[in-house]
């Protein structure tokens, strides 16, 4: 179960590019639950994940991860309970080392790693068969560099580098958006697959309205550092794509009303 | 043919410092200047150690566990108190040249009379030998000494190089290529990329000093200049190692390390011998490393120009 507390971060404070990026957010995710975090561009999405994963430290607030309290631990730390697949192909792997090696690394997500060997007979045929099932050919190519991959094939096999663990918290901020549509549909079937079949408690952020509506259990709509919308139960199953673009445009006309009203008291006052 | 035995394994000691170059430059990226430095000190503790009559594998080690120390001062001073990575090796050599003074009380130490591990592997080498004067091998002369010690640095380097493969096969000598490879995505998988980095750097100048100390115990002493502009040794040896092995698999590019610098301590024998005034060497070194560091960008953009009949 993830609980966050009234988090707030502020970027660059007392400079002229101060950015409240997170303006108060509590959020409860019951385990096993499937969140879905959409918001316009700069709405805190990505803070939100990242103020998660640890990336940086929340000014104030709290947030707990398995009853336990992690806003003051650092990101590698944090690495024990959260999966993780960042928006970029290029993020989550490295590049020039093999599929293999780079899944054995995330086999040890969390883990203290010692001088046992990073490769053993036992853990190659079990990678090799978990990357079947991605049916990409992967299986084939495992001691070649990531590096040589389509960003399709490295988001994929991220997803399955993410899960390999069964982390308490798998985080996907916007992991389909560099794709190509093809390539999109495939990792999100991926994802479809490995959240339902492991029961992983998910937060994910996209911009997309169908994933939205087709995937998880739950909506939630950013706005300005703060949770603007949240969409559970009845209310969420009615929900179709529609509805969530008329949200949009809501927040959109408030914002044209708040920059019209600042106009106009800035002529009558100034 | 002593000229070329010579080179040979002063080129064996100096592949240790390739090694260890590598680890920083190629492994990590990170280019630490810091080996200038800690060549130096590996020399002067063993050297004085030596003086006082420790046991030559005990007086080497700790020249390694000096240059350790040296490393990992370097990668507290830019994860812990984010100074630039080119400045932290920089202020930690700066720093080691007095370090170095201090420890040898003078700028120079021979090893004449004392037990080394060259002195112990030209005994052995008698012994193995039957003889004290030269060896007939195929017609030349050979010194036991030179060839004893030919042999046993080619045993320990080859012993050593080994060890780093295996090690970069571990988990946690994956996850240290990972850490120069993406630190975003290795951290993502909980490992302290600081810890990681420092004990990089501490490994990468043990090595180093490891090669210091072994070269004053061939040479015959240590000298507080002996450790300007190693680095870029080191470089251009790992550097025409990638040439020769021509690939990405991290045994063949430390099998080329090791080649790289026999082969680069050969030409310079060579050079040296067909009249390079020994001043210009530096400067010679130094182009070339940077002629090797432009070419392949160089090579990419000339093979990629549009041709007239392409467009
Ligand atoms: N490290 C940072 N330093 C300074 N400002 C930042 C930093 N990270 C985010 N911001 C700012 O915080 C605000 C929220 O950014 P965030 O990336 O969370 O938005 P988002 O909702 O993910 O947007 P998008 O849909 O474009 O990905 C933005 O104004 C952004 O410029
Ligand atoms: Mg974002």
């Amino acid at each position: 179960m993830l609980e966050i507390s009234n988090i707030y971060k502020t970027f660059n404070p007392g400079t002229p590019n101060e950015v409240r990026a997170l303006r108060g957010v509590s959020l409860r995710l019951e385990t096993s639950s499937f969140l879905i975090i959409i918001g316009t561009n700069g709405s805190g999405k990505s803070t939100l994940l990242n103020a998660v994963a640890g990336t940086f430290l929340v000014d104030t607030g709290s947030i707990k991860l398995a009853d336990t309290e992690i806003s003051r631990w650092a990101e590698h730390k944090r690495a024990r309970f959260v999966g993780r697949v960042f928006q970029n192909p290029f993020s989550g792997t490295a590049p020039n080392m093999s599929i293999a090696e780079n899944l054995a690394l995330a086999a040890r997500r969390g883990q203290p790693r010692g001088l046992g060997w990073a490769l053993n007979h036992k853990l190659h045929s079990e990678l090799r068969d978990r990357i079947r099932t991605l049916n990409m050919g992967l299986e084939n190519r495992m001691d070649n560099a990531i590096g040589s991959l389509s960003g399709g094939q490295r988001q994929a096999l991220t997803l399955l580098m993410a899960s390999w663990l069964k982390p308490e918290l798998l985080l996907l901020d916007e992991h389909t958006a560099a794709l190509d549509p093809k390539s999109a549909d495939q990792v999100i079937r991926l994802t479809h697959e490995i959240i339902n079949r492991d029961k992983l408690t998910t937060l994910m952020v996209t911009h997309s309205m169908q994933q939205a509506v087709h995937l998880g259990d739950r909506i939630v709509m950013m706005h300005r550092g703060e949770v603007l919308h949240d969409l559970q139960g009845a209310e969420r199953a009615r929900v179709r794509p529609e509805d969530l673009l008329k949200r949009f445009d809501e927040v959109r006309r408030r914002e044209q009303l708040d920059a019209a009203v600042a106009e106009m008291l800035r002529r009558n006052y100034i | 043919m002593t000229l070329l035995l010579g080179a040979t394994t002063i080129g064996l000691i100096l592949a240790l410092l390739a090694l260890g170059v590598y680890l920083s430059f190629r492994i990590f990226n990170f280019p630490d200047i810091t080996a200038d430095g800690s060549i130096t000190l590996g020399a002067s503790v063993t050297a004085v150690l030596l003086m006082h009559r420790w046991s030559p594998w005990l007086a080497t080690f700790a020249g390694f566990a000096a240059g350790m120390a040296a490393g990992a001062i370097t990668g507290v001073l830019h994860t812990k108190f984010k100074i630039n990575g080119l400045l932290s090796g920089i202020l930690v050599m700066t720093a080691l040249y007095s370090v170095n003074l201090h420890v040898m009380g003078k700028s120079n130490v021979p090893l004449l009379n004392e037990v080394t591990l060259a002195s112990q592997a030209e005994s052995v080498g008698q012994h193995l030998f039957h003889t004290d004067g030269d060896l007939n091998i195929l017609g030349w002369a050979v010194g036991v000494r030179d060839a004893a010690m030919l042999l046993s640095m080619a045993g320990l380097v080859s012993l050593l190089g080994f060890a780093l493969y295996l090690f970069f096969r571990t988990n946690l000598g994956t996850a240290m290529r990972a850490t120069g490879d993406n630190p975003q995505m290795i951290r993502a998988l909980g490992v302290s990329v600081d810890f990681i980095l420092i004990l990089g750097l501490a490994l990468s100048n043990g090595l180093i000093a490891l090669a210091g100390g072994l070269l004053a115990q061939y040479q015959g002493f240590a000298d507080v200049q002996m450790g300007i502009g190693m680095v870029v040794w080191g470089l251009a040896s790992v550097i025409i190692g990638e040439a020769l092995v021509g690939s990405h698999r991290i045994g063949l590019l430390i099998t080329g390390a090791v080649m790289g610098s026999i082969l680069f301590r050969l030409l310079v024998a060579i050079a040296l011998r067909w009249g390079l005034n020994p001043n210009d060497l530096k400067l010679i070194t130094a182009a070339f490393v940077f002629v090797a560091l432009i070419a392949p960008a160089t090579l990419r953009k000339l093979k990629s120009s549009p041709k007239p009949s392409a467009a």
